[in-house]
């Protein structure tokens, strides 16, 4: 009948046949706060470089890209590109953003397509 | 008072301090003009600022004709002194990347190639080999802050895919030839192939390919119509991709092909850090090598002829 508890009084971890290991307290949150905190610190210092509002325009995977790239280096882990939009979401609202599409830019401009000549030059051995 | 420096600098006191030791001497005034490295090219720069940071003295440069974004501070081990000597070695390491500078160095040092095609390549005004949008000193002798073009990430086609361009070039412009639309497979389908054969190979962490990916699907809806079609494609464009359609979804290889070919200045327009680029770089080249090694699937080997004649090559005259 009381076969199946045992396992049970384990698990609640005040059993006097478990060892008395404290559960994770307010311990270990302070370092997870730090984390935190440096974690969007070093965002702020990627933004310096990839500003908000390029993640509006053309170029905005490739400046996710660098963002990722950044927080990888800096913090030594992998980031997902929504684990890094979740963070930028902490500080700014991204659709309010308005895309600088007007801005000087080379996709801006129409111009025909055209092979630049190293293409048709023979390669030297 | 008795100060018994006596500094064994070569160069002659653009200090002020006579105390200090060499290393510690300000080599470049703010405003001078400068030779400055940056990877592994030399470029003309302004110091704007020169400050003292920890005994050592570090220079805030412009880079002359570039955006802004690239301002940065430097050692004095990164700068030399605008001489003659200097401007030698900055051009030895230009011939040594050999870069398409014809905007510094002027038009006519670029080669013409030496085939029949040549003729005809000035028909598809070929010799305008700098996209509008890059810097000319001849222009202006204003420093033009809109365009950091020099600066340009290096995307090595292989070989194969530079005849493909070739052909490709052949077919439309000489051959009046066009690719028949819509492709099967297209660059949505492409993408997510080499999205599925990186997956594969590396089992996790695909987020930066997949990203880049986005990236690229990206760039070529929004550069299609603008800079990747020859004139003469330009009527089909408008026949078959309308309204809300994407390019991607219409256009294949071919077309793909053409973006990488401008791919280094659409770049030029994020500031991204270099480390960050040399990875993009390789990552683009993976792709590129994909292309290459599925080339016969992914590419046409013959275009349509106009319109009346019937397609491929080989087969004659229709009977008339």
């Amino acid at each position: 009948m009381e076969g199946g508890r045992e396992k049970e009084e384990e698990q609640d971890g005040v059993s006097v046949h478990s060892p008395c290991k404290a559960p994770p307290s307010s311990a270990s949150s302070l370092p997870k706060e730090q984390q935190e905190v440096e974690l969007e610190l070093r965002l702020l210092e990627a933004l310096e470089i990839y500003p908000p509002v390029k993640l509006r325009g053309v170029h905005r995977h490739f400046v996710l890209y660098g963002l990722m790239e950044f927080l990888r280096k800096s913090l030594d882990r992998h980031f997902s590109p929504d684990e890094v939009l979740q963070l930028l979401d902490r500080f700014y609202n991204l659709e309010m953003l308005k895309p600088d599409d007007e801005e000087i830019d080379i996709l801006n401009h129409e111009e025909d397509f055209c092979l630049p000549q190293s293409y048709f030059v023979k390669e030297e051995p | 008072m008795g100060s018994s420096s006596k500094e064994e600098t070569a160069t002659d006191g653009d200090t002020s301090s006579g105390d200090t030791p060499p290393s510690n001497s300000n080599l470049f005034s703010e405003g001078e003009r400068v030779l400055a490295y940056h990877g592994p090219r030399i470029y003309e720069a302004k110091v704007q600022k020169a400050e003292l940071r920890k005994k050592e003295w570090k220079y805030f440069v412009h880079y002359l004709g570039w955006n802004k974004n690239w301002d940065e501070w430097v050692g004095a081990d990164r700068l030399m002194k605008l001489t003659e000597e200097n401007v030698m070695k900055q051009q030895a390491l230009d011939k040594k990347q050999g870069v398409d500078k014809s905007s510094k160095s002027g038009r006519s040092s670029q080669s013409k190639p030496k085939s029949s095609a040549d003729a005809k390549a000035d028909k598809e005004d070929l010799k305008n080999t700098a996209p509008k949008g890059r810097k000319r000193k001849s222009d202006s002798g204003v420093e033009k802050d809109n365009s950091s073009m020099e600066k340009l990430v290096k995307i090595q086609i292989p070989s194969t895919l530079k005849k493909q361009l070739v052909d490709d070039w052949d077919f439309v412009t000489q051959q009046d030839k066009l690719v028949k639309l819509p492709r099967s497979p297209n660059v949505d389908d492409i993408l997510t192939k080499y999205l599925e054969y990186r997956s594969k190979k590396d089992g996790i962490m695909t987020n930066s390919v997949g990203e880049i990916l986005k990236g690229i699907r990206c760039y070529f809806d929004k550069a299609l119509p603008v800079m990747l079609l020859y004139k003469k494609e330009r009527q089909q464009y408008n026949e078959v991709v309308h309204d809300d359609v994407s390019p991607s979804t219409i256009y294949g290889a071919e077309h793909l092909l053409r973006l990488f070919v401008k791919f280094p200045e659409l770049l030029a327009y994020v500031n991204i850090e270099e480390e960050t680029l040399i990875r993009l770089q390789q990552k683009l080249m993976d792709f590129l090598k994909f292309l290459q090694k599925n080339q016969s699937t992914l590419f046409l080997s013959a275009y349509d002829g106009p319109k009346g004649v019937s397609e491929g090559k080989g087969k004659g005259k229709d009977d008339d």
